[in-house]
């Protein structure tokens, strides 16, 4: 147990130790991780908008005038079987009506021009599953379904659709990207940065090694301060990046990332902060 | 025995620090290490201690062999070794008391048994005053005896000193090889490099010499001088 006691020891004077240079590192990982957190914010808000234009993106499928409510259902749910799409929506005569009214107050003329027994067709709304579907896939999928036996007509933005896809997927496929290589960047900043601050009290490590200290005396305590460095320079990063949002909110409108994010941002310092810590003190007790 | 040194050969990179060297130490003895700087004086206490291991041959120390000890036995050896270096080599972000108490506190020595020895020891090193005091308020012969204490503190069979008065002026020099004459009286075997033999009083050691990483007794060395 005392040994256990003199390793606490030992955490507690390396925290103590040496505090600007200590300051300093943190400053590096946490500016390192402003810049990540800028990233993540902004692919936050642009997932948000690409999700809601997704969303947005679908076919109107117009069903025969004769068709029934129940066998309008059926045809809905044999829709949205089909592969790419997210869901149906029914819309009776009914709903179209209203919202033909709702929608174009300035057009309800055309309907009255019609006579009291014309009936707009019922029909269904499809919404896309955005990440599965390519222009070729809405080209399938729009045949599939004018096949289908009391469908009328199926519109939907040909002109814009495949267009907004390959643009969202391209995005999305940039952002990975650009993701993975700023993961990378931050893991070796933050692995070097703290890795120096390892190495830099070599005098410890050897004076330790001549002694008789058993490895993990060691290097536990800069495994210790590698992690509070991590999670410290990560948790500060996160603070500035939150304090620049607040400060550009009125600017342009967004939202801070979720909470799932905030914790892997945390967890990456933590893992890098460890893995760097680790790699100095082994560097210096070979 | 308790150091054996059998057909060591060292070297860093393509320069050669020891060539064929075959030594003794006995429980108990004083040993001069001389030589100019780098003539090897250095390499071969980094062996003893097993800071390195030999490119060929076998060094024993206390029982463990270069060539079996495993690395989590290395801590179990250097316990029974004291080192004290030219710089000291002092955490300056502790006290007196903390530098000295490092070697008992790494292997788990109790708080009070730490108190006691310590305290003894600063005692005994005329430092008792300094214990609360940084390396960098002390001069460089309470530096080099702080050391001293740190390495004795663990009880150790043997005490390493490289340069021990390599920072030092002549008479804090003659203080501490008085002090390591002490320390081997008491029992524990020191061996010591200097470049400057004359610095132990003759009969009061063995003394060997090395020279370009090649081991020679007094004799062969005083040989060596005069025809050069």
């Amino acid at each position: 147990m005392s040994i256990i006691r003199s390793a606490l020891r030992e955490i507690a004077i390396n925290l103590h130790s040496k505090p600007g240079a200590r300051l300093i590192t943190l400053l590096m990982v946490a500016m390192a991780f402003i810049v990540f957190n800028t990233f993540l914010i902004i692919s936050w808000n642009l997932q948000n908008i690409m999700d809601r234009e997704e969303s947005l993106a679908g076919m109107e499928v117009f069903l025969e005038r004769d068709i029934t409510q129940v066998e309008g259902r059926v045809i809905g749910d044999l829709v949205s079987s089909l592969q790419g799409v997210k869901s149906v929506y029914y819309v009776s005569p009914q709903e179209a009506d209203a919202l033909f009214r709702a929608e174009l107050p300035g057009r309800i003329d055309l309907l009255d021009v019609m006579g009291s027994e014309f009936r707009l067709p019922a029909s269904l709304q499809v919404a896309f599953d955005g990440e599965a579907m390519s222009q070729g896939r809405i080209e399938d999928l729009s045949r599939s379904i004018r096949a289908m036996e009391g469908v009328d007509d199926a519109v939907y933005g040909e002109s814009y659709l495949p267009g907004l896809m390959k643009t969202v997927t391209t995005i999305r496929r940039l952002v990975i990207l650009l993701g993975i290589v700023l993961v990378s960047s931050i893991s070796l900043v933050v692995f070097y940065t703290v890795r120096l601050s390892v190495v830099r009290r070599s005098l410890t490590v050897d004076i330790m090694r001549t002694v008789g200290a058993p490895w993990w005396f060691i290097r536990v305590p800069f495994v210790i301060e590698g992690i509070f460095m991590g999670i410290a320079g990560s948790a500060g990063g996160l603070a500035l990046a939150a304090v620049l949002s607040e400060v550009l909110s009125s600017a342009v409108t967004h939202r801070f990332m979720p909470l799932s994010w905030i914790v892997l941002v945390i967890l990456l310092g933590a893992v890098t902060g460890t893995v760097g810590a680790l790699a100095g003190s082994y560097e210096k007790e070979r | 025995m308790l150091v054996t040194m059998s057909g060591v050969r060292m070297s860093y990179g393509r320069w050669p620090a020891l060539d064929k060297v075959d030594m003794e130490i006995k429980q108990g003895e004083f040993l001069v290490i001389s030589g100019p700087s780098g003539a090897g004086k250095t390499t071969l206490l980094r062996l003893i201690w097993m800071g390195d291991k030999p490119d060929f041959g076998i060094v024993e120390v206390s029982g463990f062999r270069s060539d079996r000890i495993r690395k989590r036995e290395l801590p179990r050896l250097r316990r029974k070794i004291g080192i004290v270096f030219q710089d000291f080599r002092l955490l300056h972000s502790r006290t007196i008391f903390e530098n000295v108490a490092l070697p008992l506190q790494v292997t788990g020595a109790g708080s009070r048994v730490v108190q006691k020895r310590v305290i003894s020891l600063l005692a005994r090193m005329g430092l008792s005053h300094r214990r609360n005091s940084f390396p960098h308020e002390l001069s460089g012969g309470e530096q080099q005896r702080v050391a001293i204490a740190r390495a004795m503190v663990g009880h150790p069979v043997i005490l390493l000193a490289d340069e021990p008065t390599g920072n030092l002026d002549p008479e804090v020099s003659r203080e501490v090889v008085d002090l390591l004459l002490e320390i081997n009286r008491g029992g524990t075997t020191v061996v010591m490099a200097t470049h400057d033999p004359r610095q132990v009083p003759a009969g009061k050691g063995r003394f060997l010499f090395l020279d370009k990483g090649v081991l020679r007794g007094a004799d062969q060395w005083i040989e060596l001088e005069q025809k050069s």
